[in-house]
Parts: C-alpha cells; sequence; structure tokens
C-alpha cells in the first residue's frame, strides 16, 4: 500500500478528534425551518432519473417517519439535494483557500519556500480573505473552532513519536537520502504547524497582522500539505468529509437512516464530489495576488458563494428555539 | 477604472459640503448610464438617481460609476424601477455560448461600482433590485473604501425574474461581489454566483447512476428575491440596535412549512460596527417592505422626505 492511500485511511477515521461531530453545516436549520426541498422534480427528465438513482429506495425502513414527518423515502431525496448544494457552495466558496494553504505547506516542506516567517505570512493572507468572505457568525465559529481542532490534532497525534524516531538503528549517512530528506520534510512541516497554531492562539485576543484565525479550509490544506498528501487528494478528501459529516449529523438527527445515509455516501456523493471538485480544480483563493483584483473580471476564477438560501439559514441555526448542533 | 472596462458608460460623482448643502463639483456620465441630481431641502444630504436609457440593460452593456464622497456628506444613491438586465444581444442562447469565460464574454452585462467615503461620510445605496431576464447574464462589482469614522449602508439585491411571464430563476447567470475596505483593510468580500445552467454531475465515465438535473430554481425556491445589507459605521448604529432587539425576540420552533421572509444578522470580523444582514422572501414586495422597516431608522440620518424616495 503506498503512502498516500495509507493517509486517505487514518484520515478518513471519523473517530478523528476534530470536532466535526458538533457541525450539521446548515442541515438542522433547514430542518427546523421546512426547507428540504421535499417537493418532486416537476420536469418529466428529473422524475425518470429520480427513478433510476434508487437512493431513496425502500430497503431503509428504519428512520420510517423522521420528526420532519417526512418518509423516509422523501427524506433521502431532500437530503440528496440538501448534500448537492451544500457540497456545490462549499465547494466553491472554501476549496481554493484549502488548496491555496496546502500549495504554501507543501513548498515550505520541500523547501522550495525557505523563510518560515513568508510562509506564515502567505498562510494569514488566505486565513484573513477567508474571514472577511465569510459574513457568518455561525459557520466562522464552527470554521475556526474546526481548524485549531486540526493543528492540534497534527502536532499531538500525527507527529512521529520521539521513542519511534530513537529506537531505530542510526541511518547510515548517504545510504538511505530519500528516508533523509522524508524526515527533513516532516521537521519542517511540523514547524510550520506549530509556529501556525501559536499564531491562531494569539489571534484568539491579539490584533496583530500576522496573527491567524485558523478557518477551517486554511488548517486542512496545512494538515493535508504537512502530511504529504497532493493538492487534489487533499481537496477531494476534504469535501469528502464535508459531506460524510452531513450525512452522519442527518442520521443523528434521526431524519436519515444509516443504511440510507451509507447508499448516499457510496453512490450519490461519489459523482457529485468528482463534479464539484473538477469545476472548482482551477480558482484560487485570489489572497496571495500581489496585483489588485478587478473582481468584476474574476467571476470564474474566484471563490464564491453558490446557495444564498444555505448561507441566511446557516445564519439563523443560533435562532433555533432546540438544537442539538452547534451549527 | 476606466481604462479597464471597454465601451462602457461611465460616471463619475464628487460630492462635497458647502454652507451646509451638498454640492456636486462633479456629476458626469455617457451613455447608457445617466445620473440625476434631484435638489432636496435636507441639510448635507445629497440624493443621486442611477438610470440607464430605456430603463433596462442589455447584454453587453457596461456601466461603471466612481464615487468620490467627502467629509460629511450624506450621499442616497437610488434608481428608478428595478435594473432588468435583458438577454444576451445577438440572441445567442446561453446554453450554447461557446466560451466558458462570460467575464470576457462580450455579451455580458457588467456594472462596476467605485466609492470611497472619506471621515464622517456617508453613502446609503439603496437601490431596487436586480431582475435577470430569461438567459440574462449580468455580472456587478463594487467596492467600498471607508476611512475610519465614515458610515455605509450598502444593499445588494435581486429577484427571480419576470414571473409575470412565468420565468423563475431563469436567467443565464447572476454574479456580484461587494467589497469593504476600512481604512484600508478588507472587512468583508461578498461574492455570489447564481449560474443557470448547471452542468449535470458525471462520473467522468463508467457512469452507474444518473442524478436528476437541477436548475437553478431548485437551489433558490421557495424564495424569490434575496437581499444583502451591509451596515458600517456611527451613523447606522441606531438601525443596527434595533435588529439586534428584534432578531434576540427570535426564536424558531420547528415550522411545518416555509416562512414568507427570512433573515438573520452577523457581525464583520475586525469591525465593531459592522453587520451584513440577510433576508429572502417568496415575494420581491414582501422583502422591500422587511428592508423598508428594518431601515427606518435612518429617518433620523437623512430625512423622512429622503427616506420616503427609497423603497417606493
Amino acid at each position: 500500500m503506498d503512502k498516500e492511500t495509507y493517509l486517505l485511511l487514518v484520515l478518513s477515521d471519523s473517530n478523528l478528534p476534530t470536532g466535526s461531530f458538533v457541525a450539521s453545516a446548515g442541515l438542522e436549520s433547514t430542518a427546523t425551518h421546512a426547507l428540504f426541498h421535499a417537493t418532486p422534480p416537476t420536469t418529466g427528465s428529473a422524475a425518470t432519473a429520480t427513478g433510476t438513482t434508487g437512493t431513496g429506495s425502500n430497503t431503509d425502513t428504519s428512520t420510517g417517519t423522521g420528526p420532519t414527518g417526512i418518509s423516509s423515502s422523501t427524506s433521502s431525496s431532500s437530503i440528496l439535494a440538501f448534500l448537492r448544494n451544500s457540497i456545490d457552495t462549499y465547494a466553491r466558496s472554501a476549496l481554493p483557500f484549502a488548496r491555496d494553504a496546502h500549495r504554501i505547506t507543501t513548498a515550505y516542506a520541500k523547501n522550495d519556500i525557505a523563510d518560515l516567517d513568508v510562509a506564515l505570512a502567505a498562510l494569514a493572507k488566505i486565513d484573513a480573505l477567508y474571514d472577511a468572505c465569510t459574513l457568518n457568525h455561525v459557520a466562522r465559529r464552527a470554521s475556526c473552532a474546526q481548524g485549531v481542532a486540526l493543528l492540534s490534532l497534527y502536532a499531538r497525534g500525527f507527529t512521529c513519536p520521539p521513542f519511534l524516531l530513537s529506537t531505530g538503528t542510526t541511518i547510515p549517512q548517504g545510504v538511505d537520502s530519500e528516508q533523509e530528506q522524508e524526515r527533513d520534510r516532516e521537521s519542517r512541516a511540523s514547524a510550520l504547524v506549530a509556529a501556525l497554531k501559536l499564531r491562531v492562539r494569539r489571534g484568539a485576543g491579539g490584533e496583530s497582522d500576522d496573527d491567524a484565525l485558523g478557518h477551517l479550509p486554511v488548517c486542512w490544506g496545512v494538515l493535508a500539505g504537512a502530511l504529504g498528501l497532493s493538492v487534489d487528494r487533499g481537496a477531494h478528501l476534504h469535501l469528502f468529509l464535508h459531506a460524510r459529516g452531513v450525512l452522519s449529523a442527518a442520521v443523528r438527527m434521526n431524519i436519515l437512516g444509516p443504511y440510507a445515509a451509507q447508499q448516499l455516501l457510496l453512490h450519490a456523493v461519489k459523482p457529485l464530489l468528482t463534479e464539484a471538485l473538477s469545476s472548482t480544480a482551477h480558482l484560487v483563493s485570489g489572497a496571495l495576488r500581489e496585483e489588485e483584483v478587478h473582481l468584476e473580471f474574476e467571476a470564474e476564477r474566484l471563490p464564491a458563494t453558490t446557495w444564498p438560501l444555505g448561507e441566511i439559514l446557516s445564519m439563523r441555526h443560533d435562532l433555533l428555539h432546540s438544537r442539538i448542533f452547534n451549527s | 477604472m476606466s481604462n479597464i472596462i471597454q465601451d462602457a458608460g461611465h460616471g463619475k460623482i464628487t460630492a462635497q459640503i458647502h454652507s451646509d448643502q451638498v454640492v456636486f463639483p462633479v456629476l458626469a456620465y455617457t451613455y447608457p448610464l445617466k445620473l440625476l441630481s434631484p435638489r432636496m431641502q435636507q441639510e448635507r444630504v445629497g440624493v443621486v438617481y442611477m438610470m440607464t436609457y430605456g430603463g433596462g440593460l442589455v447584454g453587453g452593456d457596461r456601466i461603471s460609476l466612481t464615487i468620490n464622497i467627502e467629509h460629511d456628506v450624506r450621499l442616497v444613491l437610488l434608481s428608478q424601477g428595478s435594473t432588468k438586465v435583458f438577454k444576451t444581444r445577438l440572441g445567442t442562447r446561453a446554453a450554447i455560448r461557446s466560451t466558458p469565460n462570460t467575464a470576457n464574454d462580450p455579451t455580458t452585462t457588467m456594472q462596476r461600482l467605485d466609492v470611497s467615503i472619506a471621515a464622517g461620510g456617508a453613502l446609503f445605496l439603496l437601490p431596487d433590485p436586480v431582475t435577470c431576464f430569461r438567459d440574462a447574464a449580468y455580472h456587478q462589482a463594487q467596492t467600498f473604501r471607508l476611512a475610519h469614522g465614515a458610515s455605509a449602508v450598502l444593499l445588494d439585491w435581486y429577484t427571480s425574474g419576470r414571473r409575470a411571464r412565468g420565468e423563475e430563476w431563469a436567467f443565464a447567470e447572476y454574479y456580484s461581489a461587494n467589497e469593504v475596505f476600512v481604512g484600508g483593510v478588507r472587512t468583508a468580500r461578498d461574492v455570489v454566483l447564481l449560474n443557470g445552467a448547471l452542468p449535470p454531475p458525471g462520473d467522468g465515465g463508467g457512469q452507474l447512476l444518473l442524478l436528476p438535473r437541477r436548475t437553478l430554481a431548485d437551489r433558490m425556491r421557495p424564495y424569490a428575491c434575496y437581499a444583502t445589507l451591509l451596515l458600517y459605521g456611527p451613523l447606522v448604529q441606531g438601525v443596527v440596535r434595533e435588529l439586534e432587539e428584534r432578531m434576540r425576540k427570535i426564536s424558531v420552533f420547528r415550522v411545518g412549512e416555509p416562512l414568507d421572509v427570512l433573515w438573520s444578522m452577523s457581525g464583520v470580523h475586525g469591525e465593531a460596527g459592522g453587520r451584513v444582514v440577510r433576508v429572502a422572501g417568496k415575494e420581491t414586495e414582501e422583502v422591500k417592505m422587511w428592508l423598508c422597516t428594518a431601515l427606518r431608522g435612518l429617518v433620523d440620518v437623512i430625512g423622512a422626505e429622503v427616506y420616503s424616495k427609497a423603497f417606493v
């Protein structure tokens, strides 16, 4: 098994302490506001296609009629509609920041960016722009909490423990330069994460320019880059985890059965991810440009929200009379 | 900006105070943009109507407006009726436009607004909503540079189209970017991109299932009008306090069907008094009513007569 595949296995563990289990990405608010689009599609072709998906199949009867009063098959297709909107807008608005942060981290780890402060300044720029683009206190809160958790995860869970480094016999000079290179990469990566973590902690109270907020997409990019994943893999996994988080929240809200959630994840989410990733692969955050960005000509290249309703619903999360999630 | 957009209708406004009256040393415009400034009795308050010939924009129109608001000027920018964006001039259907880059597509309609506001000055941008007709493609970018101590009420809203003719989110593309700098620091960049021609999801070959085609309407329903309001500075704090009070009283219980109007407010990071308010409504009229009520406190700032010209 190659290193990247193994990393994907480790990172897709739902037990990773990332704090994502308290986030529903607006799903809970959407349910409370009765804004699942449970109405069947009106066009003939769409209706036919729905029939062929099988995502709303009868194999999962465990949900029965959930608290929303919608049947399990309706609930599957409503949650699929939510997922499509959510994946689309998250890919368009957040992934460019994750990709840019990933690239900076990779460049620093490989010594293409030599200076730690240069790498940190670039990450701070990406982080600050993401913050300016996130005009939603609920999403901002969830993003910062999960971002910081990822940095802690790397620092405390993914660096190589000293006893594993020291027990091995010393590597003969020049014999295994590849391994040596990898150690150098890892030590630079962990130095970057440690320094970023410090700035995020400082930024929670301070107002200094190079303090960071530690937004989720930025910290994800840093984590994935520090572990040595490729940018595309990192983006794919990040979006997959976003989708799985929504499905997991739906199961815990009891509006989707656990089998139906797996069905969606296996069959429906896959093509949605492929589409969202390919249509956003060319985007950049825009934070690293020296020259002024002319927004009127950048519709094709810059991050954007594509689901304004989701934004309002997410912002209204704190107004819900009863809630089990933080976002 | 003038060198950026070619073949554009340009406008330029400079507003200053002259013995408590707002004067316009510069108020210039070229076709198809038109600027009108009715005389107002209100001290320190100036009003400018932004209009286009024929009351609409067609594919390929380029408008750019630069505004300089000097100390203590309270400038109210209004439109007369909604900005109607017609489909591309060449009659080409959006779906078959070959270029993927609508920004460089000569048939995309573009509006550009650049405003700088000095300390003590204020902009009240309260236009009617943008309405994109079937197959129309519209891009707008608005940049606001506020000095510390400047104020702004920035309304950006759009509707689902000509509903009387059965159009519901039937336009090709709507793109709106708003950016606010305070004292040279970016505090908000709000970018919305609504693409009518959503590509069907594919699995890149070997596709096992066909997800139903989803339209923009599926994503926007049941609401037909969306508004974003950015609030900055000392002159909006009365409005902000009132909205905060209203928000505190909201407690959402599970509802059986969607509310007619949904709204919420968030703080803008790094700018203590800055707020973003978002509103969605099933009817444009309901959103207009909501906004008119929410901003009623501006009567104390720009006067009742001027305020009555907005949201008519």
